[in-house]
Formats: structure tokens, sequence, C-alpha cells
């Protein structure tokens, strides 16, 4: 997939510029390098009544595997819980209605595409980026396969195709971007919900959406958008019934996992600090070494030294 | 080694500055973080555009949108039954068939718990009350995100409802495909056959009534007082469905203004019943005391044991419409009675191999399977009942 050269070309270029660059800049300041247009989805699951047409729009689409429209009116699988995979990029599970409300809740799982994603951030040949604009895409020329984005990612969502033997690719949702910021239209699932429950846009006008929702219906409503905090924020936004814990997402707190490894590795690396002082010793302790052995017979050794380290 | 001591405490200066710099990063790193953005506010403000059209309204000429975006209100007094009887959604005629949608009907309900405005979110003072597809747009435009457009907006209305009362969600329960076929449900078709009467209330859209399983009415008639009404015999028996009775109904039939229960209802019993008892006398109905359930041994004769129990009243006597005594004879329904297809052992009697391969009408003349089997076409003797054409076996 990726040459040797090519491969070391863009993880020395990725450590220099992380080094660099991104060390100072977003991880350490919060600065952001996303647009504040950037779009995003707001799912509204109270909406939500499973009829799994998003799950169809979303197969075809992508050109993954699927049946007839009509065989995704099948609500038995909503029995079971299911996770996105390589084979769908998103599905509905459904949870019990809650003692004051009669409906079950349906959510649909997909990537939630984080402001600051983590998936991002390890991987190391640059496969995984975030659009300024929102979706985090992925460029299967420059993956190598090695899934650290899949054990990175807090909401484990990015598949992989273990069964293609020649080829395999990450899979996930990429928020339809070639639709989307290409051909201005909307991401598939969104297109084809017959309810409105998912409304695409610019994410700073989705949030305000989703608080005037719940200001409304204070009564339908958990007062909390997930998404708007969670792991630094993410540009697909949920609005349910109850907390995001009960509907399948894990106890994340308001920071990406990003900014935690980035700010250990950057801050050693910053302003060249870490590895000047690395050096610096090392030459000193070199030194003093060879002041200690100048007196003597070490001369000629340390020249071949001086030598070697020219040619190095 | 002066110097290099000197060296060493620049480095150490350098390395100490160097950790200061990580942890400073590391405190600063997520300002969103540490002063969390409190839940922000509704915007109550509202655009320029929310309610004007043009850049420049002026008094003369204030341009005012026909439809009101957000903080929609509705204006206008009307009744009820001010509004079309139907109302047939045909906008996306080429996906689907029309949805009729039976706007009476879902006034009447919606009368009993807010009035129109369960629906209608916006009206003018004056005049009419707009469609939806007034201010709903045909097609999603996805400019205003508050607004659904037309589809998203009827979905929104109807599936609300019929969620709670029926939990149905299923498109064929609206939809029809453009080319007549109903749209696949996935097996979720109403509960009961023929519910799609659209005047079906109760059996169909209403959520299940719990009906009493058996009524006894005191009547002044003298020769009878009581008559007694097994209503669950009528429904799960004689294959009645609920509009069969329940003709006409309205919320109102049995609901109070404010949607809660009426106490009790009484069908106009002589049309009602008489619909199907009429050629009776009254004893059929009053008698002394109350009458047991239907048996079809003490009312016909003839036991349904043991097979017959399980088959459904209509398969035999057809719908109750037109409801007729069947043919008596066994081969009127089981014509496929055949040597080797019909195991005898269930009658109580399991045929011998010399019996086994004899056509049915050998012993059975004329396959009369309810006469006394003739043993004479090859017995000199008359064996049966004393000799068996095999041995005993349990009935079942």
């Amino acid at each position: 997939m990726v040459t040797r050269r090519e491969f070391l070309k863009y993880t020395g270029a990725a450590a220099g510029t992380a080094a660099l660059v991104a060390s100072g800049a977003e991880a350490s300041t919060g600065k952001t390098h996303l647009d504040p247009e950037r779009i995003g989805v707001l799912a509204d699951l109270t909406l939500c009544i499973g009829c799994r047409r998003c799950e169809w729009g979303c197969a075809e689409q992508n050109k993954l595997p699927h049946g007839t429209l009509q065989s995704y009116d099948d609500q038995a699988v909503l029995k079971e819980m299911r996770r996105p995979d390589e084979t769908r990029f998103t599905v509905i599970n459904r949870y019990p209605a809650p003692a004051w409300r009669e409906q079950p809740l349906d959510v649909k799982v997909q990537c939630l595409h984080c402001e600051k994603p983590a998936c991002v951030s390890a991987c190391i040949v640059g496969a995984l980026e975030k659009n300024p604009k929102g979706p985090v895409t992925y460029d299967a020329w420059k993956c190598i396969g090695c899934r650290y984005c899949m054990v990175a990612c807090p909401f484990q969502i990015p598949a992989y195709e273990y069964d293609n033997a020649l080829t395999p690719k990450v899979m996930k949702c990429t928020l339809c971007s070639e639709r989307t910021l290409k051909e201005g239209k909307l991401p598939a699932c969104v297109e084809i919900c017959p309810r409105e429950a998912l409304v695409y846009g610019k994410r700073e006008q989705l949030l305000e959406l989703a608080h005037e929702r719940i200001a409304q219906h204070p009564d339908r409503y958990h007062p909390e958008v997930m998404g708007e905090h969670t792991v630094g924020g993410t540009s697909w936004l949920l609005l349910g019934d109850r907390p995001a814990t009960e509907y399948g997402i894990p106890e994340l707190p308001d920071q990406s996992p990003a900014i935690l490894t980035e700010t250990i590795q950057h801050g050693v690396f910053r302003g060249f600090t870490g590895p000047l002082m690395i050096f610096s010793l090392l030459s000193v302790l070199m030194k003093s070494s060879t002041d200690k052995r100048k007196p003597g017979q070490g001369d000629s050794h340390g020249d071949n030294r001086d030598g070697e380290d020219h040619h190095g | 080694m002066r110097s290099l001591k000197g060296t060493l405490a620049v480095l150490l200066c350098l390395a100490a500055a160097g950790l200061l710099a990580a942890t400073a990063t590391a405190q600063v790193m997520d300002p969103a973080h540490r002063n969390p953005t409190p839940a922000k506010t509704p915007t109550t403000a509202s655009n320029c555009t929310d309610c004007h059209s043009c850049e420049t309204p002026t008094h003369e000429n204030p341009c005012l949108q026909s439809c009101r975006r957000h903080g929609a209100q509705f204006l206008g007094k009307h009744e009820t039954d001010e509004g079309p009887e139907v109302v047939v959604i045909d906008q996306l005629a080429n996906l689907y068939g029309p949805v009729v949608f039976a706007h009476k009907l879902h006034a009447g309900m919606s009368a009993m718990t807010g009035g129109c405005t369960n629906c209608h979110h916006s009206s003018p003072a004056t005049g009419k009350v707009p469609p939806c597809r007034d201010c709903h747009q045909p097609t999603r435009a996805n400019t205003d995100l508050r607004q659904p457009a037309l589809k998203g907006a009827y979905h929104r209305q109807c599936i609300n409802c019929h969620l709670d009362w029926s939990h149905e969600n299923a498109c064929g329960f609206c939809h029809e495909q453009a080319d007549g076929k109903k749209v696949a449900d996935a097996g979720q078709t109403p509960k009961k056959p023929g519910s799609h009467d659209p005047t079906d209330i109760v059996g169909a859209r209403h959520p299940l009534i719990k009906a009493t399983p058996t009524y006894t009415y005191q009547t002044k008639e003298p020769s009878g007082p009581v008559v007694t009404f097994h209503h669950e015999d009528h429904v799960s028996k004689f294959g009645l469905q609920c509009v069969s009775c329940h003709r006409g109904d309205s919320c109102r039939s049995c609901h109070d203004a404010s949607g809660t229960p009426k106490e009790k209802r009484r069908l106009d019993h002589v049309t009602t019943c008489g619909a199907c008892h009429a050629e009776r006398d009254c004893s059929f109905c009053h008698s002394k005391g109350a009458k047991p359930q239907f048996d079809h041994k003490a009312s016909t004769g003839w036991a349904l044991e043991p097979f017959h129990r399980k088959v459904a009243c209509t398969t035999c006597h057809g719908q109750p419409e037109t409801f007729h005594k069947p043919d008596k004879a066994c081969t009127s329904c089981h014509i496929h009675w055949a040597v080797g297809s019909f195991d005898h052992a269930v009658t109580g009697v399991k045929l011998s191999e010399n019996h086994r391969e004899l056509d049915c009408d050998s012993c059975h003349l004329e396959k009369n399977f309810a006469a006394k089997p003739d043993c004479s076409g090859c017995h000199d003797t008359p064996m049966y009942p004393e000799k068996l054409p095999g041995t005993k076996a349990p009935r079942r």
C-alpha cells in the first residue's frame, strides 16, 4: 500500500511537524484549526422511530452490502444490541421505554466525528484527518493497517476489513463528506429520515436548536446535549430522553483523550527543549570523558570517533 | 572542572524551565474543560427574516412572511367540525399512493385533548386555518433548521400519536405504494382482519378496549326478565368485528368533552341484535335466569369433540352475515381423505394389515362416515361392532 520510503517520509514529516508546530499550538493552548461554520448533525433520538431507513440509505451511499429498502422494515433486529462494523457504518439500537414515557428510545449509532479526534491523533501516518469543516475523513492510500485508531476511539467505532486479505481498509462513517462538502447535499441518512429526526447544519446553530427544544419540552428531553462537551465535543449531537450513559455512550470526560497524550508528547519537544537538553547533556558527558583521557593514550581513539560522527 | 559545573548548572536550569513549560501546558490544555460553558439559554431574539420577507420593511409595505417561522401562534377561533371531512395527502404521489386522512375524526379526538392546536400550531387571527403545505415545503431545502419539510412535518405529526395509541409505526399503516400494493409492513398489520375499515374506531385505531365477557341485563319483559349477552362469545367464537355492532361511533359516543370515558353505553338492541337474530322468538334472548355460554352440543345436538372444537365457527358456517348450516357429509370439507393419507387410528380403531389398503367406501358406503360401517361387501356374517377391522387405539 505504502512503500517503506513513503512511510518513513510520512512518519518523519508527522513527527517533525508534530514536534515543531502542533506542540505549541492546538493541544496545549486550546486553539483550534476548525472552521467556526463547521457542520454537524443533530439527532433527536426522541423523534426516531427505528424505521432503519438511515441504515439503508447509508449502505446504499457507501456501497456497502444491503438488501431492499423493504427488507429494512424488519424490526426484529432491534431486539439485539448491534454495533457498526465493516459492513455497516450505522445501526439503530432500541432501548426500553422508561417508566415516565411510553416510547422506547431508538438510538442511531455511528462515528460521532469528534472535534478533537483520538483516532486522528493516534494515526501515525495521517490517514485519518479532521476536516476543519467537520467530518473525520479517511485516506486508504496512507493507511498502513496498524489499527491504532480502533484502540484510540473512545466510542469503539472504526472497524477493519479483516476478511479482505489484500486491500483491507478501516471502515467508518465519513459524514458523507463527498456529498455534503463537495456536492452540497445532505448526508444520506439525514436525507432519508422520514421524521427529520436528523438535522444537518452548522454545529453552532444545531446546538442552539437543541437547547431550544430542551427549553420548550423539558419534560421530554434530558437537559444535556450529548456531544456538546463530551470528549471535547463532537460534530454529531444527540438529544435523548435520558442521560447518554443510559443509551450506550460510555462515561467519558469533557476532554479529548488526545489532549493528554499530545500534551505529554509535545510538551517534551516543546521549543525543542527536550532534545536540546538530552543532546547537550550527552555532549557535556562526552566532552568531560574526553577531557579526562586527554593527557593519556586516548587521543587517537577520540579522533577516530569524531571522524565517525561526522560521517554519520 | 569548574567549567563543567557551570555547564551542568545551565543545563539544570534549562531542564527545570522545560518541565515548567510542560506542566504549564498541561494546565491550560483545555479551557473549555476547566470552565465548562454554562448550558445555553434558548435564543428568544428573532431575526428580521422570521417575519419579514424583504430587507427593508416599511409601514406601508411590511412585506410580512406568509408563514411565521418560529414562535408561531394559533390566533384564530375555530370549531372542530369546521374542517374538511377527509384530507387526501398526495403531494408525494410518485412514491406512495395518497394517504386518506380522516380529518373530522381526528378533529373530534383532538377536541378532547386541546383542540385544533394539537396539529395546527400556526393560524392567523382571521380566516381559515392554513394547511400544513402552506408553510412546510415539499422539498427539503434545509434553509431553516427549525422547520421540517412537508414529509417530515406529516410524519412528526401523525406518528407521535399513532405510536402512543396503537404502537404502530409500519409504513403500510397509512401508505399504499404508488402501484396500489400495500407497503410491506413486516407482519405489523393491525391485529384483526378487516380492521382497515375506517369506521372501525374501536377495533383498529383505538387502544384495545377490555370488554366485559358477559353482560346480564334486567328487563321489564314479564315472560323472561333476564337477558344474557355473552360479548366474548360474539367476538372470539362467532368472529364478529367491533364494527359489526359498534357502527358510526365518534369519540363523543363514549367520552365526554374532557376525554373521560362515559359511564356505560347501551346499543339499540333491536337493530343491533336483530341484525342477526331477527328470526328468533323472544325466548332466544329473554329468560328467567342467566343463560350459559354457547354450547354446540346443547344447541344443536352435535358435539364438537374432539377435533372440531379447534375449528373456528366461520370455517363451517361462513361469515356471521351469511351464516348457514353446513353439509353434514364429512367429505364436504374433508375432500382429501383417501387411503394412505388418513390415519384411521385417530377414530379409535387402528386398521389391521388386511384393511389398511381398502378404499374408504368399501366399508363406509358412499363415504357416509356418520352411518355404521358395512362389512357385508367382503364378510358373510355381520362383524361390526362385535369384531373390529383392527385393534382398539386411543381416540385422539
